[in-house]
């Protein structure tokens, strides 16, 4: 009868996909620590650069700590410093664009040059220079990489919210005299929120990579933490002799890279109405 | 038999040409054996209302249905090609096309004269010089102004009347033969629909093309064309000459649009009679007649397969000789349980509001460098208790402006506002919010899309104190039930209701303060026209049973002159005629309201040219500002001083130069009194 009858073949979509990748990779940050039996700070020189065998899958470090457990050990960090940056940016940014778009006067023009003048300074020079005048941590990491992303949320924010606010809807809640927030909750949030949390999704991993790089840089959690950028920082002494010092870092962070755009790629699918069609077509 | 009325040697023949889309919930049978015909020369006019499948018959013409839709007829022939196969080697060459939205089909990174000479390059094989020549004498030969450098300008740079010039001129490059026309003028102003109008009238006896219009707006069709078509839900209800079926409609569909149009030659006609329910659903094949569970007089036999019956006039009814002298029924008038008209005690009064827009951002308005536009100049105007009055003007003439002015949704550059007798500041109070409100034109913008129904009524209930608690449901019933509308709609969202629904949502909303006063700002003209007549009866009830006052903002002359008690018209941000519905609507007219009135497409009106030419020209800074557009101008003093008003009867002003007995010796635009 009709070809629509004919099931489609179901292959696991984006959002699935990465979804399950993030999920293992979280329940390995949880529950790894205690599977493995290796304590991820105690040395263990006479074992120092070995290469990966059963006993030690992703070989040990210079000072013979196995590389598995430090991995397992530091996902927390990376996952951290992704998702936090992003939730502060969200927290920061989505309120400042709402109000930029609402108030288009003064308060918009301080708002959008603060901005500006925030996009202006490359990313890690950003974080340089919040971290560099205190001592390092991973919440200064945190709230770092969130200050470079909030310049993104207000304006992509403030876009939604400009062409929301013309709507006919929005006019009928002004002649009811509503002010502005009621207007910006009841009418502008619900239906600005899927491009924020798309923009969101595709942000993280660019959050998790500027962490990464600012530990790199030594500007993020301090040894013996083992945040996957430090320990790339500490392997590349030795990347001829025992190149998965750096290389299992280096890996790890791009299976976690992957999987976070995967979904950020899959919410796009679900909730851009330009996507929405070819989706289902 | 159709194959009687095939006409030799016809340009256009379709035979039972049906096409079906994939869908959701199985095939949509969106053309059901359509058959048309067009001689040469000839116009053919197919009217029927949205989803009636119109722009699927021009699509199919021209091959462009795309690889899902499932297309089969009999024939389908264009001057002995069959276009089943041969429509993209003719489109663009042997048959022309004409888009309603002219903005979308022009490209916008293009010169209208290399987007007007690619036809004639691409199909006639003309070098890019000589195309060019061609190009501007045809822009010229279709009346626009400087031709040459419109042929250098790009689409943004014309107005919407210069843009549908040159996407005929585009259509026309090709040296058609065909003239496909969807929705020609639906975006235009009635000027501007007129004069482009009296354009492919001239175009057609000049180039004797074959003319194919696609509308929803009878009084064009009316106008323009030989023969009719009536769709219906993808099959034909009607066809035959214009004048057998406008005039003498024998299908009860037919009828029934006829009806429910509102006409500025019929003022106070009573209630409209709304066609009731929606189209059938098409993915479910029902070979009874489609039209039944809508039509007034559907009695049993109508489930039996529909046909086409008759020779030069066509109907599929089964009942068409037993319903031929019956016409549409009109719903009685609610019992009289409205207000008794009150003493008519001024509600609300605007002195002298004017605003003014653009001028660039805060840095050019620093300097002085642009003072922008005076949207709405120095505009008074009053309504009383109950009244409805009535605001028309061209598009961009100011009176959205100026109803957003009047509620205070805009801030007013100069003027005074008075409600209930005293006076609203600049920041509206809360109960002047509460006893003013505004319906929108556009009910798809107007509706929140991620509230449903109950939760957006529910909000403006609550917004007011109006319930509380468990008491909100049951107003938003009440709401509901104002608007006609089931209260099990409440759990809705907007995209799950009809065009119309949608609408009795806003109007809902709007009443759900109980206010004194209503801004409709276009608020049925995106309405199918029987849709539209049972919004309007339902403003008209909603008046009556709770004595609001509306301030109703539209295009369309028909729907003022039907619902309005007194009208305003408005030109470039002034009112220029002010008055009773009936004294408006009759000379002496302001020379604006004249060529408006002249401009309207009306069935059955003998085809007159209209008096004035109306290129949108710039107003002057004193003067009159109709003085450019004028056909009476009396000389330099329109454009120097600024004409007086001239009372031409109680309560009816015209703000014109001329004297007014001069302004009553003309044509009576709407012929004799209904």
């Amino acid at each position: 009868m009709s070809v629509l009858a004919i099931p489609r073949l179901h292959f696991p979509s984006t959002l699935v996909l990465g979804a399950t990748l993030l999920a293992l990779i979280v329940t390995a940050a949880i529950v790894g620590i205690w599977v493995t039996p290796y304590d991820p700070t105690v040395f263990a020189v006479r074992f120092r650069l070995q290469a990966p065998s059963l006993l030690h899958p992703f070989g040990t470090d210079e000072f013979g700590r196995d590389v598995l457990s430090r991995i397992l050990a530091g996902a927390h960090l990376s996952l951290a410093t992704g998702f936090g940056a992003m939730a502060i940016s969200l927290v920061v940014g989505v309120p400042l664009g709402l109000i930029a778009a609402f108030h288009r006067g003064a308060v918009q023009e301080v708002i959008m040059r603060a901005v500006d003048l925030l996009i202006a300074l490359p990313p890690v020079l950003l974080g340089l220079l919040v971290l560099a005048v205190t001592p390092p941590g991973l919440f200064k990491t945190i709230a770092a990489v969130g200050l470079v992303y909030v310049p993104i949320l207000v304006r992509l924010t403030r876009a939604v919210a400009l062409g929301l606010l013309e709507e006919d809807f929005v006019q009928a809640a002004r002649a009811r005299g509503e002010g502005a927030l009621p207007i910006l909750w009841h009418e502008i949030l619900p239906n600005a929120w899927p491009p924020i949390i798309v923009e969101c999704g595709l942000r993280v991993t660019f959050a998790i990579l500027l962490g990464s790089a600012l530990s790199f840089l030594g500007l993020g959690p301090q040894p013996p933490a083992s945040e996957w950028g430090l320990m790339i920082a500490e392997g590349r002494d030795f990347l001829t002799q025992a190149p998965w010092v750096c290389l299992a870092p280096g890996l790890s962070l791009c299976v976690l890279l992957v999987s976070v755009n995967l979904v950020g790629e899959g919410l796009r699918e679900r909730l851009d109405p330009h996507l929405r069609g070819r989706a289902h077509a | 038999m159709p194959d009687a009325l095939t006409v030799k040697n016809a340009a256009l023949d379709i035979e039972a040409l049906s096409v079906a889309y994939p869908s959701r919930g199985g095939w949509l049978q969106a053309l059901d054996n359509v058959s048309l015909a067009i001689p040469p020369g000839g116009v053919l006019g197919l009217v029927g209302e949205s989803g009636s499948g119109k722009s699927t018959v021009v699509l199919a013409l021209l091959g462009l249905l795309g690889p899902a839709a499932r297309i089969s007829a009999q024939r389908l022939n264009f001057d002995g090609h069959d276009l089943l196969r041969e429509a993209p080697m003719l489109r663009g060459r042997r048959i022309g096309v004409v888009f309603q939205d002219t903005a979308a089909a022009l490209n916008p990174a293009l010169t209208i004269g290399s987007q007007l000479t690619e036809p004639m390059r691409l199909h006639l094989g003309i070098e890019p010089r000589l195309a060019w020549e061609r190009g501007t004498d045809l822009l010229a030969e279709l009346g626009v102004p400087r031709p040459a450098h419109v042929m250098r300008s790009y689409a943004h740079q014309l107005s919407g009347g210069m843009k549908q010039r040159v996407g005929i001129a585009t259509a026309l490059a090709g040296e058609p033969d065909l003239l496909l026309l969807d929705e020609p003028t639906t975006a235009l102003d009635v000027t501007i629909e007129a004069q482009i109008l009296s354009l492919l009238d001239d175009l057609r006896v000049r180039r004797s093309l074959s003319m194919l219009l696609v509308s929803h707006n009878l009084g064009i069709v009316d106008r323009l064309c030989d023969s009719v078509s009536v769709l219906y839900a993808g099959r034909m209800a009607e066809s035959g000459t214009t004048r057998a079926v406008l005039h003498r409609p024998r299908h009860p569909y037919t009828k029934g649009l006829l009806a429910a149009l509102p006409r500025p030659d019929r003022p106070h006609a009573g209630r409209l009679a709304p066609i009731p329910g929606g189209l059938p659903d098409l993915t479910k094949s029902d070979p009874g007649c489609n039209f039944r569970s809508r039509c007034a007089f559907s009695a049993a036999g109508c489930e039996q397969p529909q046909a086409l019956r008759g020779v030069v006039h066509q109907v599929s009814c089964h009942r068409v000789d037993d319903v031929a002298d019956e016409s549409w029924p009109v719903e009685a008038e609610p019992p009289a349980n409205s207000i008794a008209p009150r003493a008519r005690l001024p509600l609300l009064q605007a002195e002298s509001l004017s605003i003014r827009f653009g001028g660039g951002g805060w840095i050019s308005r620093m300097l002085g460098k642009s003072a922008g536009v005076l949207a709405v100049d120095h505009v008074s105007l009053s309504i009383r208790t109950g009244e409805v009055v009535g605001l028309v003007g061209e598009s961009g003439c100011g009176k959205s402006t100026l109803g957003r002015l009047m509620l205070r949704l805009l801030p007013a550059r100069t003027g005074t506002l008075n409600f209930g007798g005293g006076a609203v500041e600049p920041e509206a109070s809360r109960d002047f919010r509460r006893r003013a409100q505004i319906v929108f034109q556009n009910s798809d913008t107007s509706l929140n899309p991620r509230q449903t129904v109950g939760t957006i009524l529910g909000r403006a209930v609550r917004w007011f104190d109006m319930a509380t608690g468990a008491a909100v449901a049951a107003e938003v019933d009440r709401l509901l039930d104002l608007v006609r509308l089931p209260r099990s709609y409440a759990t809705r969202y907007p995209h799950q209701l009809s065009g119309g629904e949608k609408q009795r949502v806003g109007i809902a909303r709007a009443l759900a303060s109980r206010p004194e006063f209503l801004v409709c700002d276009e608020a049925v003209s995106a309405l199918d026209v029987s849709v539209q007549a049972a919004v309007l009866n339902l403003l008209r009830d909603l008046r009556d049973e709770l004595g609001v006052a509306y301030l109703f903002i539209s295009h369309d002359i028909g729907v003022i002159a039907h619902i309005a008690d007194r009208v305003a018209v408005m030109y470039q941000g002034t009112i220029v005629e002010e008055g009773p519905v009936d004294d408006v609507l009759h000379p002496p007219y302001h020379p604006y309201t004249e060529l408006l009135l002249s401009s309207v497409p009306l069935i059955g009106r003998e085809r007159r040219d209209s008096p004035a030419p109306s290129t949108g020209a710039v107003a002057a800074s004193q003067g009159c500002k109709f003085a450019a557009r004028c056909a009476r101008k009396l000389g330099p003093v329109c454009d120097t001083l600024a004409p007086p008003v001239q009372q031409a009867g109680p309560d009816h002003a015209i703000r014109c130069h001329i004297p007014l007995s001069e302004l009553a010796a003309v044509p009576h635009w709407l012929g004799p009194p209904a």
